[in-house]
This record gives C-alpha cells, structure tokens and sequence, in this order.
C-alpha cells in the first residue's frame, strides 16, 4: 500500500471514530452536535482523482449515517461537497489552485491569507448543513427551521474543524 | 456516436456524481423497504452493538442521577401499591389493558429534526411497531421498526410525530407536536379559542389512541401563543419582548401553546415500552 492511500485510510478511521464516539454525544444546549468529520473532506489530498475522492467520501458518509441511524442523509451531503470542493477551491484561492495537486492541502492552508481559509472552510461546511437539513426536513414548511439549525451547527462546526486543522498542520512541520 | 462517448468521458465526474447522489436519495427515500433487507440489518446491528457499548461509557458519567431518579420512581410506585391494594378486590376494573416492558436506551439522536432513540429490546421479547414508549417522568417516543435485538423509537422530538394530548384541569383535546427549535418544549395545537387555559395547567396523554394510556404525564403549560395576522410564520413574544419565529401555521380560533416537557429528552437510561392488549378489538370496531 502507497504512503498516500495509508494516509487516506488513517485519517478515514480516526474521524470516524472521533466523530461517532465524542462529537455525537456532543449535545451543545442539548441539540447541536459539531461534524468534526468534515476535516477529512477538507483536507483530503488534492493528486487523488476525482472519481476516486467522489467514491471514497461516499463511502464515509455512508458509514457516518450507520452510526447515527439516518441512512443517506450523509452520504448525500458528503457527496455533494466532495463534488463542489475543486470549483470553491479555485474560485476562492484564484491563481494559486493548481488542479493537478502539485501543491498540498498544507501549502494552502500555510500560505493563504485568514480570510482566504475561513472562507473555504465556511462555505463547505454551510453547504454541507444547508444540505444535510433540507433533505432531512424536505418541505419547504420548515424553511425558518432549516436556516435556524445550519447557522448555529454550521458555527460550532467551523470553529471545531478549524482548530483541528491547524493542529493537524502545525503537527505536520 | 463517437461524440456521445466523447462527451461521457469528459463529463464522467459529473457521471459518477450522479449516479451515487441517486443512489443515496434512494435510500433516504426507502428506508422502510431498504431495513428488511439482510445486509442493512447486519450492518445496523454492528452499528447498534457499537453505540450500545459507548452509550455504556456515558451511562457511568451520570450513575448518581439515574440513582435519584430511580429511589424516587421505587417511592412513588410503592404509593401506588398501597392505594391500589384497597381497590383489588373490585373484579372487573382491575383487569390489565396495558402491560409494561424494561428496556434500555443504546443510543439517542438530539441533533437532526427528526430524532430516533435505539432500544436494547426487539422482536425476540415481543415488540411490535406502534407501541408507546415511556419513562419514570413522561412520554418520550413511538415504536417504528423492530429488529431481532433492538428496536428504533421515534422520539416526540421529531418533526412528523403527532400525539393526542389534553390538559388535566379543563379536559380539553388537542395535539402535540414539536416545532424544531428547543429540546424542552412542544406546541399543543387545536384548542379552540373559548377554552380556559393558565399557564401552569397539567398537560397529560389523551388516551384516544391506545398508543399510550390515559393520564401519563407529558409536561406543563409554559406559554400562550397569541394570534397575529401573519399567515404563515407567527411572531411569538416571551416575557422579555424577544422575538422567535415559528413556522407551525396559524389556524384561526385555536390556540397555540408551549408545553414544557417533565422529561429530560437528553438524559434518558431506563425506558418502559407499552403493549396495549386491546388494540386489536379497538382496531376491529373502529373499521
């Protein structure tokens, strides 16, 4: 096994796990939980194929949904921000986004400005809500109620998953 | 010809998104047919053994209050004895139409809009769709699926769930449902207008249903809801002049209100499942 598909199965593994075993017990004012899982998407390697990526976060949605008894509803999610993260990439860092993946998810992080990588960060992990509630609730009735649930997980997410991703770039030098 | 092959592998990530996203919309859509079939069932099962084994580890975390809970449950039940052995001898009065089963909570789901709890029990000891569940302190789901070991509970925290509900002190009907926001409250639609309601007023299950009995308790009155001419969303005004928006529709000459659940939908352990013994009969006579 190549050093990067290792890299990929680890990662899979440990935020499942921290997801399904802390983060879902999370309960912040008794609903909100943070998806700490989400980091794996975001910093999932830039050289892997597309298709490869789209299967592969499918998969990790699917198994998420396992565990907290929704079946589809995050692997939907998953997909779909797996799918639009190249065009948020390279809409938000510009001429620095080479598609070929010369550059790793930690040059971006390192060498972009703050509002350059709370933007990525905010808009995957909002569309990501945004997706997840819409095809929960599915009517338009419960419009307020959707938008209401994805501002206030959608905070909690980002400040989890940026924390852990600088950690996780600052272990990495 | 050759364009159409040329235009699949130029779009072929589109392609493959498709075709999984279909996928998963499936699945949302069918979960009822999809958990009879073997595979999902087996994974589930993993699933549940998992979340059973953490919710374990969690359940040690708060010992001492399930502790409380359950001495003052066992006092409030040997009450119960003693004021029922006087009437034991009243024959027909006395015959069982509920019968109550222990079971624990595996695992319990807050954060989505339409919550489900995990419990320790299945077909093997009887269980059956459409049997109440509850605990020590009130109403908390109904049973949807059944699996060999365990069984998923719709939690009254879920948008769909409708329950027949009245007040204890005026005997007026109407039903429960919850609007999404907070885990302590649900609305209570249906009342007409004229009815006499205080905040502060008992809030128990109506019993219309054979779900659940009559005279279990669910919560308290909290708030009124007064009527505005809005249609579809509601302005609500609490003590303090904060506004929250709702978007339970409005129906004219009802009232709306906010009722403060007894239970702790977030610290549940020890759970009982009701089986109604007459449910076949009222089905029967009801056709």
């Amino acid at each position: 096994m190549s050093n990067i598909s290792f890299l990929i199965l680890r990662r899979f593994i440990f935020f499942l796990l921290i997801q399904v075993f802390i983060f879902n017990n999370f309960n912040l004012f008794g609903t909100y939980d943070p998806y700490v899982c989400l980091v794996f998407i975001l910093t999932f390697p830039i050289k892997i194929n597309k298709i490869t990526f789209l299967i592969i976060s499918f998969i990790f949605g699917f198994t998420l949904d396992l565990f907290s008894d929704s079946l589809g509803l995050n692997a939907a999610a998953c997909l779909t921000v797996a799918y639009l993260r190249s065009y948020i990439m390279s809409f938000i860092f510009g001429a620095f986004f080479d598609p070929i993946g010369l550059k790793l998810i930690k040059n971006y992080i390192s060498e972009s400005s703050f509002f350059q990588k709370f933007l990525y960060i905010t808009s995957i992990i909002t569309i990501y809500h945004f997706l997840l509630f819409t095809l929960e609730a599915f009517s338009f009735k419960f419009f307020y109620l959707i938008v209401y649930k994805t501002l206030i997980t959608s905070v909690l997410s980002i400040i989890f998953c940026y924390t852990s991703i600088l950690i996780m770039v600052e272990n990495e030098k | 010809m050759q364009k159409i092959i040329d235009f699949i592998i130029r779009k072929k990530d589109l392609l493959v998104f498709f075709v999984l996203f279909s996928i998963s919309l499936g699945f949302i859509f069918n979960t009822s047919s999809l958990h009879k079939s073997k595979l999902i069932l087996f994974t589930s099962d993993i699933a549940n053994y998992t979340n059973e084994n953490i919710k374990y580890f969690w359940s040690y975390l708060d010992l001492e209050k399930t502790n409380q809970r359950l001495m003052e449950e066992n006092s409030y039940l040997k009450n119960q004895l003693q004021k029922t052995a006087k009437v034991n001898d009243l024959d027909s009065i006395v015959n069982p139409i509920f019968q109550y089963q222990i079971a624990r909570v595996v695992s319990n789901n807050l954060s989505s809009l339409k919550n489900q709890l995990i419990i320790n029990k299945g077909l093997k000891n009887g269980l059956k769709n459409d049997m109440g569940v509850i605990n020590s302190k009130g109403i908390i789901g109904i049973i949807n699926k059944t699996s060999k070991n365990y069984s998923s509970v719709m939690s009254i925290l879920n948008i769909d769930v409708k329950i027949n509900a009245k007040t204890k002190r005026t005997g007026h009907f109407g039903t429960l449902q919850w609007d999404g926001f907070d885990i302590k409250h649900l609305l209570l639609n249906d009342i007409s207008e004229n009815a006499d309601i205080r905040i502060g007023d008992s809030i128990i299950t109506g019993g219309m249903s054979l779900i659940f009995p009559e005279g279990i308790n669910i919560g308290v009155v909290s708030e009124i809801i007064k009527q505005d001419k809005f249609d579809d969303t509601i302005m609500k005004f609490n003590i303090d002049n904060q506004v929250k928006i709702a978007n339970i529709k409005f129906r004219e000459n009802y009232l709306n209100i906010e009722v403060k659940l007894h239970s702790d939908m977030d610290n549940l352990n020890n759970v009982y499942v009701i089986e109604s013994l007459n449910k076949e009969e009222f089905k029967n006579i009801k056709k």
